[in-house]
């Protein structure tokens, strides 16, 4: 088995007496895509939040490329080489298309308040950097012909993509996707996976956690799956599909 | 391309306020006009400190008066008191408000929204006080204040003080627009669209939040050094709670997230409070208030910016209208 | 400090108290409906007062048909405020809402400066009964002042009633406590917001009529009043009317001890310097909980 670039151990995270996530361990692999399913309320998102620090865990350990990361600030995480998408996509609405993915740039960047105030030679150097970057993420994911738009003008399957572009301008090591494809058409979905696989070639580790199952099955490498915040099974696509204790968590509830 | 077309527009709006700046304190016009533009100068300095705070970043201020006030009393005592050369005085007093603004930022910038508003209002009202009650000369403020001078050079005359406030005006208005279009600008304005969104992709929102108040404390602190040194009496009542509501008044006129627009702001608020409505009692705060509601209801990005695109608006229907008139002209 | 001074102390402290309870509950109940801090709250206060000094002294009302006069004319003013600046405002971010009440504050202030005959002036109504101060436990208590506390802990009973066994007041709980699932059992959040408004100005315009021959009123004291007002509305946390109350009646004592005790130059001017002191270090002793619960709602 390969190096794992992502590891829990233990983690927990409780909201007053609701257990979102209860006593997770997981190994990611490097390079792969890996995608986190369950029913609504398993805990994906809540997983999600701890591991990019958006509230801290109740207990257990995260480790990023063996280093703990309990004690890390989102921010910091980020830096590290963590980056996200949000289910409610959540774009700077007071910013064009390519200043989103300009933004992504922050971790990678470092002039500051005085070198932009007085526009040192700094400032200018790395916002040539900057903008040359964020135009290929731009046309990476095919966003090219509305750099100067309004980032909400855009429609929601491009908003998705103009996410995806603005995590993968943080140079990360590993992106966590949180529902890339909900509200995308069956077109859109197809670029998407397609999106994913030449991350994933570009040498980034993927997580996605998604709702759309063909979606899943189509990209992931390996699939976890949560129930009410526990771990209940872990392998490729084919043998999840078997799994009957994955089965009996999902005949629960209505399949879309 | 459309980057270049932006920096000829930017250029063009700086070369005609610099020259409409030249131009205006001359002869024709009346002597007093000269003192209300070194005052709408001097406002500028704290709306747009202002507008980088609370449109840009998206962070409530309603004591600015308060670090305008210690700006003001740090020159004040420092020169008058303690016969300090005014500029050595000017740059305590901004480096002491900085300090404090650094210091006061981090638990402050803890609280969002609604708190964080009545947080920085009761600031206000307790520096406020404090100014009465701690500060020499108490109700009745310090006179006497020296101007500044360069060498011999004194700036005495509101002529002078003219180019002086509006030299430093400038600057803050040029050091505002870069940072705004810079890698911090975009992390500011990450924060105001989202603070969830801008710490995924790396932003230190608390750090950023703070940054951005110290830098607004600093240049309401020169404003307020350089107000102290140009009308040579400063009082406690020039700082009230109620100075901080007019700012913000300015900051909305203005645009919020518009540098340019505190210019506008500043200026027109400052004639009302001056020329138009002196002596019009409290007609003055019943226009502040309407134009807070209206322009916040009806025009949410601030009325500059408002007639900003309602102008590119009409051009674009006039355009529409004779392309029409072109067409129809065609097929007859 | 003797125990006549402690006991004269506290019941002043408890009579400013109420009416900081009183103004705190509109900032409550406006909170809770429509999570709005509405900085008009304090100018219900002063309208009430006001007007009460106009009907009585220039249109020569006699006194308690004035007082509920008063007390009308500001309920209608925060309907109205309701309706034209804040319903016309329903998508506004919270940034544009505090600017939006700051605005009708500064209005009102400026309404109140200009459309009354004497202007800018220090206005005292008559007192309700006589100036007869009371001997009470060793301490001597103006009449007014038990008309302030007693009139609080109506107002309370009322409230309470109010919100426990009418339909309206049941519904405005229900919108408080989750408008998404109140309006799906068919009640209209907008139609109670406008009734925590119009309470919200009741609220402190009832207080502002009892408080006036007491503590004196003009156009200007609405801001003050107001963020006392919030004080003790975050001492309860901004949850029940009870807490509210609590928090009202702890910042009136904190005060009046406060300015009872020699502090040396630090006398009784620094009484809003405490109570600004103390909503501070509230704020930020709470801001780790406040920014959960914006990140949860």
């Amino acid at each position: 088995m390969s190096e794992s670039i992502l590891e829990t151990r233990g983690l927990s995270k409780a909201f007053g007496g609701l257990i979102a996530v209860d006593k997770v361990d997981m190994a990611v692999e490097t390079g792969k895509i890996t995608a986190i399913i369950g029913p609504n309320g398993a805990g994906k998102t809540t997983l999600f939040n701890l591991i990019t620090g958006v509230y801290p865990a109740s207990s257990g350990d995260i480790f990023f490329q063996g280093k703990p990361l309990k004690k890390e600030h989102a921010h910091t995480r980020a830096t590290l080489g963590i980056a996200r998408t949000f289910q409610n996509v959540l774009l700077f609405g007071n910013m064009t298309v390519l200043e989103n993915i300009m933004t992504g740039q922050h971790p990678r960047s470092r002039y500051g308040f005085l070198e932009s105030a007085f526009r040192l030679p700094k400032a200018h150097r790395e916002e040539e950097t900057i903008s040359l970057n964020a135009m290929k993420y731009l046309n990476l994911v095919g966003l090219g012909m509305h750099a100067e738009q309004n980032a909400l003008s855009l429609p929601l399957g491009q908003q998705k993509l103009l996410a995806i572009a603005r995590a993968l301008a943080t140079e990360p090591k590993l992106v966590l996707l949180d529902e890339p494809g909900a509200g995308l058409n069956i077109l859109e979905k197809r670029e998407l996976s397609d999106l994913i696989h030449r991350i994933r070639d570009m040498g980034i580790s993927v997580i996605l956690v998604e709702h759309d199952m063909p979606l899943v099955m189509g990209i992931a490498e390996w699939v976890i799956v949560l129930d009410t915040g526990k771990k209940i099974a872990e392998g490729t696509a084919a043998q999840i599909q078997k799994d009957p204790k994955v089965i009996a968590a999902y005949l629960g509830e209505d399949e879309d | 391309m459309l980057e270049r077309v932006k920096r000829k527009w930017y250029y063009s709006v700086i070369v005609s306020l610099l020259v409409l700046l030249i131009v205006i304190p001359f002869d024709w016009f009346p002597g007093h006009y000269t003192t209300i533009m070194v005052l709408i100068g001097i406002n500028t300095m704290v709306t747009v400190g202002l507008c980088l705070l609370l449109g840009y970043t998206g962070q409530v201020s309603l004591g600015h008066a308060a670090f305008y006030g210690i700006g003001a009393y740090f020159s004040a005592v420092l020169s008058k008191t303690y016969h300090l050369n005014p500029w050595l005085a000017m740059l305590i007093a901004a480096i002491a408000t900085g300090a404090f603004a650094y210091v006061i930022g981090y638990p402050i910038f803890r609280l969002k929204g609604n708190y964080l508003a009545v947080a920085t209002l009761a600031l206000g009202v307790i520096v406020y006080i404090l100014f009465g009650k701690l500060a020499p000369g108490g109700p009745d403020g310090i006179a006497g204040i020296p101007n500044l001078s360069i060498g011999g050079f004194a700036f005495d005359t509101w002529f002078k003080r003219y180019f002086l406030v509006w030299g430093f005006c400038l600057v803050v208005l040029l050091i505002s627009q870069n940072i705004v279009n810079s890698r911090s600008g975009r992390a500011l304005r990450a924060i105001h669209g989202s603070e969830a969104a801008a710490e995924s992709i790396g932003i230190n929102v608390d750090r950023f939040k703070v940054k951005i108040f110290v830098l607004s404390c600093v240049y309401a602190s020169l404003a307020g050094s350089l107000l102290a040194h140009s009308m040579a009496h400063i009082s406690p009542s020039s700082f009230d709670p109620m100075v901080s509501v007019i700012v913000v008044v300015m900051a909305v006129m203005g645009g919020l997230a518009s540098i340019w627009g505190a210019v506008f702001g500043a200026g027109i608020v400052v004639m009302l409070k001056h020329e138009l409505l002196l002596g019009f009692g409290e007609l003055e705060i019943i226009i502040y208030g309407l134009i807070l509601m209206l322009v916040m209801i009806f025009m949410p990005e601030g009325l500059f910016v408002w007639l900003k695109s309602s102008y590119v608006k009409l051009k674009e229907l006039y355009i529409r209208w004779r392309l029409g008139q072109i067409r129809r002209g065609a097929e007859t | 400090m003797s125990a006549d001074q402690f006991v004269q102390y506290f019941i002043s402290g408890l009579t400013m108290g109420s009416i900081y309870a009183i103004v705190g509950l509109g900032f409550t109940i406006i909170y809770a409906v429509t999570r709005i801090i509405n900085f008009a709250q304090g100018e219900f206060v002063m309208l009430g007062g006001m007007l009460s000094f106009y009907l009585i002294k220039s249109a020569g009302i006699p006194l308690a048909p004035a007082l509920i006069l008063s007390v009308l004319i500001t309920v209608v003013i925060g309907a109205i405020m309701y309706l034209l600046a804040i319903r016309t405002a329903r998508h506004a971010s919270v940034v544009s809402l505090i600017i939006i009440t700051i605005g009708a504050a500064v209005f009102f202030r400026g309404i109140a400066g200009e459309i009354f005959p004497w202007g800018v002036d220090i206005v005292r109504p008559p007192y309700f009964t006589g100036s007869q101060s009371i001997a009470f436990l060793g301490a001597y208590v103006h009449p007014q002042a038990f008309w302030i506390i007693g009139t609080t802990v109506v107002v309370m009973i009322l409230l309470h009633l109010f919100l426990t066994y009418t339909m309206v007041g049941k519904a405005l709980k229900a919108c408080a406590i989750s408008p998404v699932s109140a309006s799906m059992v068919g009640i209209n959040p907008r139609t109670m917001a406008l009734i925590a408004f119009t309470l919200a100005a009741a609220l402190g315009g009832i207080s502002g009529v009892v408080m006036a021959p007491l503590t004196l009123m003009s156009y200007s004291s609405g801001f003050m009043l107001g963020l006392k007002g919030f004080v003790a509305a975050s001492i309860g946390g901004f949850k029940s009317p009870v807490a509210t109350v609590i928090g009202g009646f702890t910042l009136g004592i904190v005060e009046s001890l406060a300015v009872g005790i020699d502090w040396g130059p630090f006398t009784s001017a620094y009484k809003d310097v405490i109570a600004m002191t103390v909503l501070l270090l509230i704020l930020l002793i709470r801001s780790g909980r406040l920014a959960e619960e914006e990140r949860m709602s």
